[in-house]
This record gives structure tokens, sequence and C-alpha cells, in this order.
């Protein structure tokens, strides 16, 4: 299916990820909104995703399911990289927790400052 | 791991920390719903376990089973996630867990309250566990990750305002750290197939090109950001400041101990980023500790000192590798890492349990012994000094570095090392501080149940013991340079006692002490050991004549005298300076024992006039104390230093090897020379002085004058003997030391001149005698050094006598200024005439002892044809004798005032001592040849015998000395005239004048003293050279200080507070990381 | 300008890859021996519950550490929940006059929401040998929940529960692990289990009854935190999660 285009497929899914990641980076670092930070933070977290399933791929290849369509015999030649796939597993629910938790502080915060502005949240420096 | 099915076994496996760890932490939320109380136990039980388990098994790989390689799922590495337990990780994981048990023991009131907190904490510590023990790169993902959540949930616990808003910064920090790491680890699997760090770094080969670059680039930011480099580290000093000090103390020594850890593991594929690294990791500690210096905060100094070390730690393992002296990592990362883990734990819960937020506020904890012993401890073992593990490490480190010839790195660390001594024992100062004059109100009281402090208490038996443990491994055989600890714990223990029945038995213990310990040494040794020991105790003898309780005066006078036993019997290096550093240590504490209310006429602060009214706006010892800790430290990291470069040359630390320094012998020379004079108090480096000894105890200042200075002239004349005259180090260094000598007399004398406060005026008179010293053992010839010594022993006689009288009539005139006193000698005579000796004994004119060192000095200074240094020492003699009449005729001759004629003598105490003195003062004024003989059979190993002897009479170039004979004549010269004067002053009458109270007819004075011929008694001659005198080289400090301040503030202005702000650090970070390893060149 | 130089490096990587034409070392390994060895037709599943069984393990606890953070975070003081519980009550009123839902949704939320928890357990029981597993599930599981919580926005889901069977799945994960270590090659090794038959649903020793703990737990968690966002009142004493 890349005959299609110039360049390989899993360099789109590639490039789309580090696009992610840097809206992601830019979310984070300009919008003052806790929210919105978190949001960033997920974009982020999606866009390494990304670059981790890319990463993964090999050409041509298919799920890595042993069944009718990938017998055992010839599955090394037919199946993309099983290992990306499972830490991206992982990393998802990761990501998931860390959210979790962004957001409940977000909560929290709400209480006690009654603002989810970042630069009001400086009562500690120097 | 074979299948067993032995299920205990299995258990005891270090992955049993795993199993259990997350068993019990997925049950504790249904146990705590049943019973709180055995949710507690089980939680608990699983910690203590975790320690079992990882001490047993690092127990084994002690007694030498090999390193640990467990598998998971039965099937072998790089296909499944392994773990190793080898001997770093035994130990980090041991001393990791031992600290987390510690710490929920503090935090127990808190952690019990929340069935989460309690498996939160758990799974936190697993997780540091975890970091420290996987060789998988993505498992390590996860780990960082589980402790990183566990964190934050623990810090969001307490959910004030504060802490919440510092747990966000936190968590987006390091969010970004971990997406970089997540990151780096997928492009490395891209590039070698694998996830196992040991197969990654087989196969280092494939991470080639600008793909494996960024990678690498992209795990090691991930790694040091989490280890808070500056300036990208503003959310963690937040977080240090406000989390719970439980939780911050787990933070800044677990959390930072896996990710350092961590790091570590992946550094075989960073070589191309060591430099880096290194940069890093001594920049942050550099800079940390200059911010230190302005904080206030307890919780935040603690981060500001944690970052630091982290970032010592960091610059050394970066070192270490590139050096590949991968050897030396138990000893120095191993020692500086427990050492930071114990007792910035232990700072953290004492801390938290003290409850103080500014650090001036701990003034609180004055009256609570325990708690300011527990600061003591955990500071003084923080900061390195013996005999603490840190103490170890910093030795092998340096030793290290100078042997690399990497003086920078050493400067750098020693510079940092010396500011974070400063805010640290400031904060101790605070705490000392019985009179805050701070704060308006005295802050209450704190009431700290001592139950709390046990965990504090078990890191500091902890630290002791790893530093026996250290020692041992760095082979040291001699166990004696323990000795003095021991004997002033010994001491310690009956502190209770009645204060005269503690000090005989402390008294007693030195006695028996110092004579074993000094009993086989021999030639300039022994003759020092008379002097420091027996003399020490003679005068010690003294401190009897005070009534008060004086708590922890006599264990740490103890300590003080025995390590000057030790530091005699010294045969390396580091027994040298492990004694060294101790004697600083204890006369450092000692000197914050003295002056404070019910010693000190609260009078003094109306007595200044503009000369000295910078001196006197200090009412006690803490602030002198502290300048006296930082010169020493100073003093000790020159020596140090010395002695490393010394060590590059010769390759082992005997001292008497130092000689074979070969080219680095001036270097050598002049550090350790530089140390020593710091410790003497010579020219410009002497602000200290004055200030300690008018502070310190009366009698303990004669100790310091004329025992502890002592001990910086044996070093002199060590490093002499070993490196000055065996080596041949030419003259250029000796003829530098030679005029700074003789600078440090002339100017002590000068400023001796224009004191009031007696106690100042002999301190500059102590100064300036010694300085004599310092030029004539600079002569480097054998009349040189005789009489050095000579003058040597003589100061010892005549400034015991000096302090220990200035501190009889300190003690019954309650005054400390002499135009306040006056006429005391018809309340006390013998006083008087103890000190009249002694000023005669100490100005060079005959017949007394100082006659035959001047006599010497000057001939030796002829022989040698430093002419120049010859006339100022005989202008500084003449300057001498100002002051001392000064002191004579306006404390004891003159008029008495009203207030003073009840006053009685001395107490007998107090005279005994200076009658001894005096003894030996007319033997060797009469037989100098006892003394000299002594001396010259002490030298003789070292530069041949010149000293020509005629009978009694020694002969010189310019003449002879023929003590005996000049005594004959001058006792017979004054006792007629003696006799006549008594006889008359019966019949003499002396008219009587009221003081303060003459009017003159066109000045109005300011204030009623300035009419008193004895205040600012050579106001004259301050006229005429008083410019010279000028506080100069204060001013110079004080600018220094000032310079350093602003400095930090500089530093300091990147943390703003602001998350974003923090995060854009972080990604700054990254980008100069790559572009300085040169990835625009890809 | 920072995100600049970010992105000139994210180009730098992604000029320089190329699409990888065969597996890695590690790959290879898994494709070739994960059905024998481990017996699941699904390599994936077998990369995650057994060859880095471990992660997994680290995950299920990740998840559960954030499940158990969020409630402490988001927990109700006594006082502030007494007074919130009046607040409650003055706004259920106008609540339920305004929020509560229509009775379609109501009944479509009665017949889909048994389904969604069905396709949710056969998607980890399943887990080794189509894609799927016990996250997916726990997640299907979890969606159904916030349906449910979106639909019947006063629906009671008894934390109770929730906290013994979190618990008890996690700790039976762990207890499988250590059967692993007793009767089979290492922790988390599946095979104390005879693998069965390939390709039937008890095949591929322990993984789904490892899949089915993890689906059970990652289900009830998301739940958990779902319902954490959701209520406002708890208590904190019956309430330690």
């Amino acid at each position: 299916m890349n005959t299609l285009i110039n360049f390989p497929i899993s360099l789109i899914v590639l490039c789309s990820g580090f696009i992610l990641i840097l809206l992601g980076l830019w979310g984070m670092l300009t919008q003052r909104h806790l929210i919105r930070i978190i949001i960033g933070f997920s974009l982020m977290d999606t866009g390494i995703h990304m670059v981790m399933v890319s990463i993964g791929y090999v050409t041509g290849g298919t799920a890595p399911i042993i069944n009718n369509a990938v017998p055992m015999s010839e599955a090394t030649n037919l199946v993309v990289d099983p290992v990306p796939s499972a830490l991206v597993l992982t990393a998802i629910v990761i990501g998931l927790g860390v959210t979790a938790v962004m957001l409940s502080f977000a909560v929290r915060i709400y209480k006690t400052h009654k603002t989810l502005m970042i630069d009001k949240l400086t009562e500690s420096k120097w | 791991m074979v299948a067993t099915t032995d299920t205990i076994d299995i258990f005891l496996q270090p992955l049993g920390i795993y199993i259990l760890a997350l068993g019990v932490g997925f049950l504790i939320p249904l146990v705590y719903r049943v019973n709180r109380n055995s949710a507690i136990l089980v939680f608990f039980t699983a910690l203590l376990i975790m320690i079992v388990i990882a001490g047993l098994n690092l127990l084994a790989i002690i007694n030498g089973a090999s390193v640990m390689d467990i598998e998971t799922a039965g099937i072998k590495p790089p296909f499944s996630i392994n773990l190793r337990f080898g001997l770093f990780e035994g130990a980090c994981v041991l001393a990791v867990n031992t600290v987390a048990l510690l710490g929920a023991w503090h935090y127990l009131p808190r952690l019990k309250q929340h069935a989460a907190a309690l498996l939160l904490y758990l799974i936190l510590v697993m997780g540091i566990n975890g970091m420290v023990m996987t060789r998988d790169l993505f498992n390590l993902f996860i780990f960082i990750e589980i402790t990183s959540i566990a964190t934050y949930a623990l810090i969001g616990m307490e959910r004030t305002a504060k802490g919440l808003a510092a747990g966000f910064k936190y968590i987006m920090a390091t969010s970004i750290a971990s997406a970089f790491y997540l990151l780096g680890t997928i492009f490395i699997y891209y590039q070698t197939g694998t996830l196992n760090i040991d197969d990654i770094i087989a196969n280092q080969q494939l991470i080639i090109g600008p793909i494996g670059f960024i990678a690498t680039l992209f795990i090691l930011t991930g790694l040091l950001i989490e280890l808070k480099p500056y300036p990208a580290n503003g959310w963690g000093l937040d977080v240090y400041e406000t989390a719970p000090g439980g939780i911050a103390s787990l933070i800044s020594v677990g959390v930072s101990a896996g990710v350092f850890f961590a790091l570590y593991k992946v550094l075989p594929i960073m070589d191309l980023y060591l430099t880096s690294i290194a940069f890093i990791g001594g920049f942050t500690f550099l800079i940390s500790n200059f911010i230190g210096l302005k904080q206030e905060n307890t919780k935040r100094l603690l981060g500001y000192s944690s970052i630091g070390q982290m970032g010592l730690l960091t610059l050394v393992i970066a070192l270490l590798v590139q050096l590949d002296a991968s050897a030396h990592i138990p000893l120095i990362i191993g020692g500086l890492f427990i050492n930071h883990l114990f007792a910035k734990a232990g700072l953290f819960w004492l801390a938290a349990i003290v409850d103080r937020k500014n650090i001036k506020d701990w003034s609180s904890i004055a009256k609570h012994p325990s708690l300011l012993i527990l600061l003591c401890i955990l500071l003084t073992a923080l900061v390195g000094l013996p005999p603490f593990p840190g103490f170890w490490a910093k030795w092998e480190l340096v030793m290290l570095l100078a042997s690399e010839q990497l003086f920078g790195w050493i400067t750098l660390i020693l510079i940092g090392s010396l500011l974070e001594a400063v805010y640290l024992f400031r904060w101790f100062s605070y705490a000392r501080n019985v009179e805050s004059s701070e704060s308006v109100e005295k802050p209450a009281e704190v009431s700290v149940s001592f139950l709390q402090q046990i965990p504090i208490f078990i890191t500091g038996l902890l630290l002791f013991a790893i530093a026996y443990v250290m020692s041992r491994f760095m082979n040291v055989d001699n166990q004696l340079i323990y000795f003095p600890l021991m004997a002033g714990f010994a001491i310690w223990l009956i502190d209770r006692l009645n204060v005269r029945v503690k000090s005989l038995i402390m008294l007693l213990a030195v006695s028996i002490g110092g004579y074993f310990l000094t009993k086989d040494l021999e030639g300039i040794n022994k003759l020092f050991s008379y002097l420091l020991i027996g003399g020490g105790i003679l005068v010690s003898f003294a401190t009897l004549y005070r009534h008060d309780d004086r708590k922890g005066f006599y264990p740490l006078l103890s300590v003080l005298l025995l390590s000057l036993a030790t530091l005699l019997r010294a045969q390396t290096s580091l027994e040298f300076f492990f004694a060294w550093e101790l004697m600083a240590l204890s006369s450092y504490l000692l000197v914050m024992l003295g002056r404070n209310k019910q010693n000190c006429d609260p009078g003094i602060r109306l007595g200044n006039d503009q000369k000295n009214d910078q001196k006197y706006n200090q009412i006690n010892a803490i602030k002198p104390a502290l300048i006296y800790l930082l010169f020493s430290l100073a003093s000790a990291y020159f020596i140090l230093v010395g002695f490393a470069v010394s060590y590059s040359a010769t390759g082992n630390y005997f001292l008497f090897s130092l000689g074979d320094s070969g080219t680095s012998t001036t270097l050598a020379f002049s550090l350790l020379a530089i140390g020593f004079i710091i410790k003497i108090g010579g020219f410009g480096l002497h602000i200290w002085l004055p200030e300690v000894y008018a502070e310190a105890d009366d009698d303990f200042t004669a100790i310091l004058s004329s025992v502890v200075s002592k001990a910086g002239i044996f070093g002199l004349i060590i490093i002499a003997a070993h490196l000055g005259v065996r080596a041949d180090i030419g003259l250029n260094p000796a003829y530098v030391l030679g005029w700074i000598g003789i600078l440090t007399a002339t100017f002590g004398a000068l400023m001796a001149v224009f004191q009031e406060d007696i106690k100042r005026l002999v301190a500059y008179s102590s100064m300036g005698q010694l300085g004599y010293i310092v030029t004539g053992v600079a002569l480097m010839s054998h009349l040189g050094w005789v009489s050095a010594m000579y003058m040597t022993v003589n100061h010892f006689l005549f400034k015991g006598i000096l302090f220990l009288s200035v501190a009889g009539v300190i003690l019954r005139t309650n005054e400390r200024f002499m135009y306040k006193m006056g006429g005391l000698i018809k309340n006390m005579p013998v006083t008087f005439t103890f000190t009249m000796i002694a000023i005669i004994a100490m100005s060079g004119v005959p017949p007394l002892s100082g006659y035959g060192g001047k006599w010497m000095f000057f001939n030796a200074l002829m022989d040698k044809g430093w002419y120049w240094i010859a006339a100022l020492a005989f202008f500084s003699s003449a300057v001498a004798f100002l002051y001392m009449f000064r002191l004579l005729q306006t404390v004891f001759l003159g008029q008495r005032k009203l207030e003073h004629r009840k006053l009685r003598e001395a107490p007998v105490i107090l005279l005994i001592p200076q009658g001894i003195l005096i003894a030996i003062i007319f033997v060797i004024s009469a037989y100098p040849k006892i003394l000299i003989d002594v001396i010259s059979t002490a030298i003789d190993p070292w530069i041949s015998n010149t000293l020509v002897w005629k009978g009694t009479a020694m002969q010189a170039h310019y003449g002879y000395w023929d003590a005996p004979l000049i005594m004959a004549i001058i006792a017979g010269a004054w006792i007629a005239p003696l006799i006549l004067l008594l006889l008359f002053a019966k019949t003499m009458k002396v008219q009587k004048v009221e003081q303060f109270n003459i009017v003159y007819a066109a000045e109005r004075p300011r204030r009623p003293e300035e009419t008193h011929f004895a205040y600012n008694f050579y106001a004259h001659y301050d006229r005429a050279i008083g410019f010279v005198v000028r506080p100069r080289a204060t001013a110079f400090w004080n600018a220094v200080i000032e310079w350093t301040h602003s400095f930090a503030a500089s530093l300091r202005i990147f943390y703003n507070g602001n998350g974003q702000t923090y995060a854009l650090f972080i990604i700054m970070y990254f980008v100069g990381l790559f572009l300085v390893n040169g990835g625009l060149a890809l | 300008m920072m995100l600049g130089l970010m992105a000139i490096i994210f180009f730098n990587l992604a000029a320089n890859y190329t699409e990888n034409t065969s597996l890695s070392k590690l790959a290879h390994y898994y494709v070739e021996k994960g059905p024998q060895e481990i017996g699941a037709a699904n390599i994936v599943t077998a990369v995650v519950v057994t060859y880095r069984g471990l992660d997994t393990l680290g995950e299920v606890t990740v998840l559960f550490i954030s499940a158990a953070g969020v409630g402490l975070l988001l927990r109700r003081k006594k006082a502030e929940q007494n007074n919130n519980h009046k607040k409650i009550n003055s706004v259920k009123e106008t609540a339920n006059t305004h929020k509560s839902s229509s009775e379609i949704v109501e009944t479509a939320t009665e017949l889909l929401l048994p389904m969604i928890i069905l396709f949710g357990v056969y998607v980890f029981l399943n887990g080794h040998l189509s894609p799927g597993g016990g996250f997916q599930g726990g997640a299907i599981i979890a969606s159904g929940t916030m349906f449910l919580l979106l639909a019947l926005p006063k629906s009671h889901i008894s934390r109770l529960l929730i906290a013994i069977t979190e618990s008890l799945s996690g700790f039976s994960y762990v207890v499988v692990g250590v059967l692993g270590v007793v009767m089979a090659g290492g922790f988390l090794d599946n095979r104390f289990i005879s693998s069965g038959t390939y390709g039937n649903l008890f095949s591929a020793g322990a993984i789904p009854l490892i899949y089915s703990f993890i689906g059970l737990k990652v289900g009830f968690e998301l739940s958990a935190v779902l319902d954490r966002f959701r209520k406002e009142t708890s208590n904190e004493e019956d309430d330690p999660v």
C-alpha cells in the first residue's frame, strides 16, 4: 500500500506523532489554564504513542496474531513488531494514570486557590 | 532462577521485595477497612521484610556470592525482563529501605490516617527498589512512573494550597522528563532491537547517527532533569519546601537515589556526554550552595542542599567513569551517597518535628539538648567532617582527583562544600542562639516527644556505624584516631554529674589517655606533646574556677585535647587530617558554648566608639564561632589539597614521604602553609582570631591561645621539616612565609595597641607573637627553628598566664573595658604580679625567657640576611611595649574605681596554673639550656646543629647569651630598689580625684569615659599611625561576604515560581545539551 | 524559539528514519517462539503478559496507585462533607427538574449496559487469541460505568465492591505470578497451567486467568476514578482508598 505514495506510511504516523508532541509541549508552555495544560500533556503523550507505534511498523506487516491468515511458520515475515505494541499499551495506561492525578490536582487547586491559572500559583519561589 | 519448592527461599530472593510490596499494597485497603491497626502492622512488617531481604542478599554478596541476576517469566534475557542484585544495587536498596522504614515511623501519624497513604508509601519504596534493580530500559521507565505517581499523590495528600501548587509544577516537570525518557527508549529500541540494558551496552555500535545521538540525549535529559540540575529545578525546590518532612525526605534521598542509580546504569552508552554531565553536576553543586546562602526557609534550605549533593554525586560519577576509576565507586560514591541519604533524611524529619519555618526561629530548640545534638551530628555529617562517611569519601575523592591533576574540580568541590557549611552551620547558630536578637518576641519552646526523635537518632547511629566500616575499608588500621570521640562520649555520659566531679574525671581521663597516646613519640612530636597535652591539662585545670554547670563543655574539651594527641601521633596524612578536623570541630563547638547572658555584661553594648563600633554589636559567641568554623574549614581544605598534591606525586599517605613530592613540592608546601597560617591567624587571614578569642569563654580562650594555636605551629614545623628542609624547597616560599610572619607580628602588635577591650588586646598580642614564630620556622635554619620552638614554649607560658589572669580580672570586675578598671593592684596583687612577670617574659627584655627567644631570633635573622624583616621585628617588639604598658597601667595601676573597692583576689584555682607557669618561666629563664637542648635534639635529624655552647652561655656571630649570669645581675639590680619602694610605699600619700567628671574647658565629652585617661589611651599614636591599623582585612572579608550574597541573589532569579517557566527550562536543557554536544553538525 | 529548535531535532529524527523491513531481534524471537512457548496466538499478549510480565504488573500498579492517589486527593473531610450535603440537597431538587435524563436514554442504558460489560468480559477473556486483553476489556467495562454515570447521574456505585474487587484481583495477580516461580520457570511464568489446546479459550496457560484479573481490576479502578470525579459526597472513614 505504500506504493501509492513516495514515502513509507509509518513516516506519516511518525511525523504526525512529532507534530502532536510539539503541539502538546506548546500547550503546556503557553496555555495558562490548568485544564489546557493537562490537555497539552495528553496531546504530547498521544504523540509519543504514535511515534512508538510507527517505530514498530514493518513494511507490509500485519497484526502479530497467529491465525489462518498468518500461519505460524511464516509469521516472522508477515507481522509487524509486537514489542512496541506491547510497550504502547503500557505507556497509554501510565499516561492515563498521570492525567487522572493531574486532573485531581486541578480540582483541588481550584478549591484552594479559586483559580485555574498557573501564573497565580507562585507562592513558593526563590 | 531455578524452580524450587522452598517458598520461603523465593520470598527471600530480591524479587521478594516486589512480590511483598505489591501483594501487601493491593491488600492494604481491605485490611484497613477491617482494622486500621492491623493494616499498619502489615505495612511495617512489609517494610521490615524488605530491609531483611535486601540485607540478607547483600550479606551473601559480600560473603562472596556472585552477582544475582533474577530472570522473570522463565525466559532468558534479553527476551524477558531481568533484575540484578549486586553489591551496588544491594547497598543502595538496603539504604533506601532503611531510610524508608525510619521515615514511615516518623511520618506515621499522618500516614495511618489513610489506607491510600500507606499503600502509596509502600509502592513508592518498591518503585525506587525497582529503579535500582531492573536491567530493562522500558521497565525502568515503568518504575520511574510508579515512583513519580506515588510521589505526586503523597505530595498532594496534605492538600495545602502551596503544596498543591508545588505538586502541579512537579508533575508538569517530571512528566516532560519522562516523556523525553520514553522517546529516547523507543528510538534506542529502534536502533538496537533490544531493551535490555546489558544487551544495549553490548550492541553499542548500533547506536549511531543522528537518531542514536538524539535518542541517548533524550534518555540522558530525562534522567538528569529528575536529578534537578540548575536552573531547571525550581519545581523540585518548591516541593521540598512545601511537602511534609516525611515525604520531602523520601523524594530528596529515596527517589533521587533511584534516579541516580538509573543514570549510573545507562552511563556506559553516554560516553559522548560525560563531560557535559560532569559540568552540569558541578555547576549545580556550586550554584545551589551559593543560592543556599540567601535562603531562610528551613525546608527550602535543605532542598538546596539536596540538589547540591545530587549535583556533586552526578559530577563525581561522571568523572569516575571518565577516568575509568570504577574501583573507587564504592568508597567515594557510596560514602557521599549514604552520607547524604541518612543525614538529609534525618534533617528533614528534624525540620518536620521542630516545625519552625524560618531558620531564625530555630532558637526555640536552644534549650533542647537532645535536638541540638541531633542537629549538630547531622549537620556535621552533611558537611563531611569526621568521623562521618562524607569525610572519608571526600578524602578519597580529592586524592583521586589530585592524582589525575584535576585541580579545577577540586577547587569547585571544596568551594561548594565551604558554602554549604556556611548556610548549614548558620542554621545551627540560630538554633544555638539562646537570646535571639533577630526576632523581637521570643519564639515559643518546641515540645517534641522522645519517641519522635528516635528515627533521627537511629540515622545518626547508622552514620557512625557506616563511617567506621568505611574507615576499615580504607585500611585505616589505626583505631586510635577514634579514641578522642569515644572518650568524649564517655565523658558526655557523666555530664549530669556535679561540675567539679566531672571536670576532675575528665582531667584524669585526658591525662591518662594523653599519656598513653603520646608516650612513645619522639623528636619534635614529643616536644609538642609536652606542650599540647601537658600544657593543655595544666591550663584546663583553671576551668575549675567556674561553678556553673557547663553542659557539654567537658566532653568537648576532652575531644579537643585528645585529638591534639592523635594529631601528634599521626603517621599518615589521613590520620593527621582526621585529627585536624576533629580538633577544628570540637574547638568550634567549644567557642560556641562561650559568652552568653550569665557571664556577659549587658553594658558592653553601650561601650562602643567609632573605631570598634562594628565589632561590638555582637553580644555572644555565636557569630564568631561560625566565622571560626569557616576559617577552620578553609584551612582544612587547603591542607587537604596540599596533602593531595603530595599524594599525587608520592602515591602514599605517609607523612615522612611528603618530602618525595618532587616537582609538586613547592605547590604542596604553599597550600599546606596557607592552611596552617589560617589556623595561626596569619596576616590578612586573622580576622576570625580577635573575635573568637574575645567571645569564647575566658578560660577557654586561654586554652585556645596557649595550646590550640600551637597545633598550627606544629603543622607548620612538620611540613617545613618534610617539605622545606628535606626536599630543599628553595628560598622563595619560605621567604614569603617569613614576611607573612613578620607582618602578622607587626600588625598584631599595632592592632593590640588601640584596643579598649582587654581580651581583644591580649588576643591581638597573641596573634602578633605567633607571627615571630612563623618567621622563625620560615628561616629554615637551625638557629631559626630553635628560636621558633623556644618562642613557642614561651608563648604557651606567657599567654596561658595572661589569659588566665584576664579571666580572673573579668570574673571579679565583670568588665572587659580597661578604662572601667584601674588600681586593681590593691585587690589582686597576685594576679598583678603574675601578669607583670608574663609581660616581661613576653617582651624580650632581660632577664626572663622572652629575651633568649628574641636574641636567638635576631641572630638567626641576621645570619640569614633578612635585614628588613629583622627591622620590622624590632619595630613590632617596640610596639609591644606600648600595649603591655597599657595593660599594666590601666588595669592594675592608677586609681581604683569606687565600685571595685571590695573586689577579692582571683580564685585560687585560676592562680595555681599561673603559678606553675611562672615557675617554669623562671626555670627556663635561668637555665635555658635545659629547654634548648631538648629542642635542639628534636631538630637535629632535620638540620644539623649549629649551636655553640660555652658553659651556660650560647655563642653566636653577634655575641653571646649567658642566661644565668643575666638573671643574677638583674636580680641584684632589682631587688634593692624594690625593697626601698616597699618601705616608702607605707609613707607616701596619694591624692585621690573623682573620675569621669572632669570637663575640659573647650571640649565637651560625648560620654563620660572619654575623659578617662585610660580611654583611647594611645590617641596620639592613633593620629600618627592609626591609618595602618584600620580594619582593612575585616572590610575586605565583609566585602567578600556581601558580594557572595548578592551574587547568590542574582542566581536565583530563575525561580520565579511559575510552573511553565520551569517546564521551559527543561526543554532548554535538552536543546542546550543538543547544541553543546554538536547537534547541529549532524 | 525553543519549540522551533525542538522541531529541528524532531525533523532530524524523521529525516533519518527509515522504515523497518524486518523484525528486530527481540521481535523475531517472540514471533517465532511465542506461540509455542506461551501458547498464545496473540503475540502482543504473549509479550505483555509473559515476556514483559513485570512491565504489566507495574502497569497495573500504576493504575492502582493513580486510583488511590485520586482518591486521596479528592477525599472529603467530614465537616466539608456535611456542609456539602446540605448544598447538594438543595441542588438536588433543581437538578431533578433540570438534569434528569429522558426516558429514552434511561431505557437504552438499561439495555446497553449489560451488553457493554459482557463485551468487556469477552475482550479480556479472549486476549490471548484475538486483539484485546485485560486493559482493553477493563477499559470497555469502565466505559460502561461512564455511560451509566452520564445517563443516570444518581446511580450509586458500591465503593466496597470496588475496593474488594480491586484488592483481591490485584493480590491474585501477584499470587499467580508467585505460582509461576513455584511451579514453573520464574515469576509471572504463565506455564504452570498446561497450555491446553492451541487456539482454544482455555489455552495459553494462565494468560486468561491473568487477563481476567487485570480486566476486573482495570475496569473497577477506572470506574472508581470516574466515580471520584463525579461524586462530591463520600465519607473519609469508610472510604479510605
